[in-house]
């Protein structure tokens, strides 16, 4: 019974790195960028999430607004930050990334001060019974929203005319760009789903912690780098699995060997071995 | 005509202000502060800072010391060890304040007494835990509890006062926490309690579900948990989310209306250690969380009124010394005998105080009064 | 010279040689790392234990050293086996996992790290020209490595693994040679930091002092000793430069890390050489 509760608890961690760590997977995948101020846009839409709601008390109304608007941020992220330096040495992009980072969670400070805002009354904190276990809505929201997103997106990258293109660049940009696809529009496009989900996943987790505060991008920040390296660079199917392995391996390893290494080195450690036993990640990139 | 006269006066208004401002400066005493007012402590940096000026206030506002006007000089230290020895260092060498105090966490504070040690010149921890500072030397006066004493005074509350043994510890990974967690683990015994498990988070984590799952197994009676509001609103909030209804015991860092608007109604009935007394009846208290109020334009919190205390014990030491003499005003330091928000505030040998610990709880969604623990022999800080 | 002035020169020194060991490694070999702080913190914890046991400046620096150089071999292998953003990943995992478990070791103090670690001896401004003289040698040091076969080698395996194989060159010991030197400078500056500081807790050698470094060697232009240097001295003087807009400080350092990389991406050596270039064009043109 314990353990299939720290298994479910598992799954809830898992989906909230899944939906973080796939936007930068895209991001990577496309422009083999190391994209920290992901983190940025997914505090960022913990914000707007949470002052949306507040000012119209409608969650369902706030979470495709912040989405959207933190999608439009991150094409403008995209072109001022990224588009510029791309034929350069991929520190550089993430060195400019960790300090555009570093800038948004101070801008977070000092606009919306240094305690973190709270909401009126949070949404989805009614309790269900599932399977003999007390689980909140939100918990629940948040495995079923990741799994429902993700899977839509999913479709419409093998059903639509654009998600096609977007493919096909993902997968080999020259021969997509022989075929007339403009990949400028295809980065556009993939900054903002991916900082869309970011700010969905934002969302998420401030329902669950009821506080959205200027460092809550401090741990997705090198988290997600760990995920998407653990999942193979670039391979999103490789992603997800890699979120929900380690969700379930920090629910289990934060109780039984916590005394040993907090929760981060049990992350590490275990990114570690699967790296020097397959090298290229649990499935490789492209 | 009117315009050129209001420039006039204006222009002459600024002529005085620079002649005599260098004049006016020195007539202040200068008080070194150091707190975090950027990075991921800047919420404490900044209540710390706003308890610091009140005190100047209210210092200056009644004449200051013996006629002259305190100045703080703070600087904003990220809570980062190797950013407050160069701080340190400016406040001496380049501020030459008469005394120095921190508003900031252990690393920082132990960092800086170190350098305020050497340099002969005083210096008053405001809320800082590390059992080291005060051990610095003879110059470092620390105006709070010990991690410690904090945990011992958490173990009386939970064996003694509310009756419950079989105790499961939730510890937060820091110098703070593991302070906690070592003198609740101390004293556990005296009071019949046993800990059946304890399990561990860091500062970063907000997220509990399955530590929550887990003490759920456990079936306690109580949990005591260590953590600051922004580890422990969450905490709570997911505790009892999952229906686990025992009593939690916290402390000092929970201490601030942020938890209990995090928390929400899962906050009622929390209760902790600390030394802020909300519903006292101490002039001196109960005037400054008013006071706090008014000015920050928020409730006050433990760690702004050990800010207010810190700058306090500093005049009130600087005014008995009347003197510039660094010894002097060590000396002054440690015969403080001062009634402040936070309790009466009388130093030992090693520079540590002894003071009665305010449990508090929550009710209403406010903190109140729950019970005090006045046992000096079980809160006694240790002296060398 | 005031103590605050010499406190900061001695900060300054020591993160040079700090800097200037990460140049060795990402700079000359191209091997990126984000866990540069974890043998910053391996040459601190060991000269302080040792410093306590009563050893003295000569015995305890040399010993972080040689045990800093030592970890930094077995990280290499790491670099043998996985390679760029994997290994930029895995080096984070590294310092994350370093971190975690010295929090957790008594011996070493925990949380509460160690105190009253005993003085090197020196008044303060001996011990800021001690480091003066050190710092000077790892420059001398680091200008002898670029210059010698082992600089071309290291250019070769940073260029391009494959071919420098092909050339005939043991990329395997020269990547390791240069975990090897570049860790034991950063173990000697742990040394130095621990003298200078008397008090070390696990959280001076976080992933943020990784990231602050890393900084130093991209914004002052990646393999260039001086570059490198001077950006030390800027990076780590900007909060006092900056004192006076204390709400403002780590919001400029962030948005000046951006704006170099992304305006200057060569950092300042490659911004120093373009304007030269264009004038040396200028003049020969004029």
């Amino acid at each position: 019974m314990l353990y299939l509760e720290l298994l479910i608890q598992g799954i809830i961690y898992g989906s909230m790195y899944a939906i973080i760590a796939v936007g930068l997977t895209l991001v990577y995948g496309l422009l083999r960028i190391l994209h920290v101020a992901h983190a940025g846009l997914f505090a960022l839409g913990g914000y707007l999430g949470l002052l949306i709601t507040n000012a119209t008390g409608s969650l369902l109304l706030a979470m495709p607004l912040a989405a959207a608007g933190v999608g439009l941020v991150g094409m403008v992220v995209y072109r001022l930050c990224y588009h510029p330096i791309l034929d350069r040495p991929p520190y550089v992009a993430l060195i400019a990334s960790i300090g555009l980072f570093i800038a948004m969670e101070e801008i977070y400070r000092l606009v919306f001060g240094p305690y973190g805002l709270t909401y009126n009354d949070v949404p989805l904190q009614s309790q269900i019974a599932f399977l003999g276990m007390n689980l909140r809505t939100a918990e629940l929201a948040i495995v079923f929203g990741s799994v429902i997103l993700l899977g839509t997106l999913s479709y419409l990258a093998q059903k639509t005319r654009i998600g096609v293109a977007w493919k096909a660049t993902v997968d080999d940009p020259q021969m997509a760009a022989s075929f007339g696809i403009d990949p400028l529009k295809v980065r556009y496009l993939n900054f903002f789903i991916g900082s869309g989900l970011a700010a969905i996943g934002g969302i998420f987790i401030s329902l669950l912690s009821n506080l959205v505060e200027p460092t809550m991008g401090g741990v997705p920040s090198y988290k997600a780098l760990a995920i998407i390296v653990l999942g193979g660079l670039g391979n999103v199917t490789g992603t997800l699995i890699a979120s929900l392995v380690l969700g379930v391996v920090e629910a289990f390893g934060t109780i039984y060997i916590g005394h040993l290494m907090d929760r981060d080195a049990i992350a590490f450690a275990f990114l570690i071995l699967v790296l020097m036993i397959r090298p290229q990640g649990m499935l490789s990139g492209r | 005509m009117l315009k050129k006269r209001i420039f006039m006066v204006m222009v002459i208004g600024l002529a005085v202000l620079i002649t005599y401002a260098p004049l006016m400066a020195a007539e202040t005493i200068k008080i070194g502060f150091h707190a975090p007012l950027t990075g991921f402590a800047a919420s404490d940096g900044k209540s710390a800072s706003e308890g610091a000026k009140l005190a100047a206030e209210q210092i200056n506002a009644k004449g200051g010391v013996n006629g002259k006007m305190i100045e703080l000089v703070i600087y904003d230290d990220q809570a980062k060890p190797a950013q407050a020895i160069p701080i340190a260092n400016k406040l001496i060498g380049q501020d030459k304040v008469a005394i120095g105090v921190s508003g900031s966490y252990s690393g920082a504070t132990r960092s800086a007494a170190g350098v305020f040690q050497e340099a002969k010149i005083p210096y008053i921890s405001a809320y800082a835990i590390h059992p080291d500072i005060t051990r610095a030397g003879d110059y470092v006066f620390r105006t709070s509890f010990l991690g410690e004493v904090q945990g011992r005074g958490g173990a009386k509350l939970v064996g003694d006062t509310l009756g419950k043994k079989r105790v499961v510890m939730i510890t937060l990974q820091n110098d703070f926490g593991k302070s906690l967690a070592a003198g609740f683990k101390s004293a556990a015994d005296k009071f019949g309690i046993t800990i059946t498990n304890e399990y561990q988070y860091s500062m970063k984590d907000r997220q509990f579900g399955s530590i929550v799952a887990k003490v759920k197994s456990d079936n306690p009676e109580a949990i005591y948990a260590s953590g600051y509001y922004f580890t422990a609103g969450p905490l709570v909030k997911q505790l009892r989310a999952a229906g686990v209804s025992v009593p939690i015991i916290g402390q000092e860092g929970y201490d601030s209306q942020k938890f209990i608007e995090i928390a929400g109604d899962a906050a009622e009935g929390v209760i902790i250690t600390t030394s802020l007394d909300r519903d006292s009846d101490v002039p001196e208290t109960k005037d400054f969380i008013a006071a706090f109020e008014k000015k920050a334009g928020f409730k006050a919190d433990m760690v702004a009124a050990s800010g207010h205390t810190a700058i306090m014990v500093a005049a009130e030491a600087l005014k008995k010394a009347n003197s510039t003499d660094p010894r002097a005003i060590r000396d002054a330091v440690a015969e403080t005998d001062l009634k402040v928000s936070t309790g009466t505030i009388k130093f030992n040998k090693l520079g540590e105080v002894l003071k009665a610990v305010q449990n508090q709880i929550v009710k209403g969604g406010n903190w109140h009064r729950h019970s005090v623990i006045d046992d000096p022999e079980l809160l006694a800080p240790p002296a060398e | 010279m005031g103590i605050y002035e010499v406190s900061l020169a001695t900060i300054v020194l020591i993160n040079i040689i700090l800097a200037l060991g990460l140049n060795m490694i990402t700079g000359f070999c191209g091997q990126i790392s984000l866990g540069h702080a974890a043998f910053y913190g391996i040459g601190a914890y060991c000269t302080a234990i040792l410093a306590k046991a009563g050893f003295p400046p000569a015995v305890t620096l040399l010993c972080g050293l040689i045990l800093a150089g030592a970890s930094g071999v077995v990280v290499g292998l790491a670099s043998l086996r996985v390679r760029e953003d994997f290994l930029a990943i895995t080096t984070m995992g590294v310092g994350f996992l370093f971190l975690g478990i010295v929090r957790q070791q008594e011996a070493l103090g925990g949380e509460l790290g160690i105190s009253s670690i005993p003085s090197a001896g020196m008044s303060k401004i001996g011990f800021m020209l001690f480091v003066l003289v050190l710092a000077a040698l790892a420059a001398a040091f680091s200008l002898f490595i670029k210059r010698s076969w082992m600089g071309f080698a290291f250019d070769a395996v940073a260029d391009d693994e494959d071919t420098a194989r092909v050339l005939g060159l043991d990329v395997a010991a020269y990547k390791l040679s240069a975990f090897a030197m570049g860790t034991a400078m950063a173990g000697l500056a742990g040394g130095l930091y621990t003298y200078f500081a008397r008090f070390i807790v696990p959280d001076d050698f976080g992933f943020i002092t990784s990231i602050t470094v890393l900084s130093m060697v991209a914004v002052g232009g990646i393999g260039s000793v001086f570059g490198v240097m001077a950006a030390t001295v800027v990076l780590t003087l900007m909060p006092e430069f900056f004192r006076f807009i204390s709400d403002y400080k780590l919001l400029v350092y962030g948005a000046l890390l951006f704006t170099v990389m992304r305006f200057a991406p060569g950092g300042l050596a490659g911004f120093l050489q373009t304007a030269l270039r264009i004038r040396k064009a200028r003049g020969e043109t004029g």
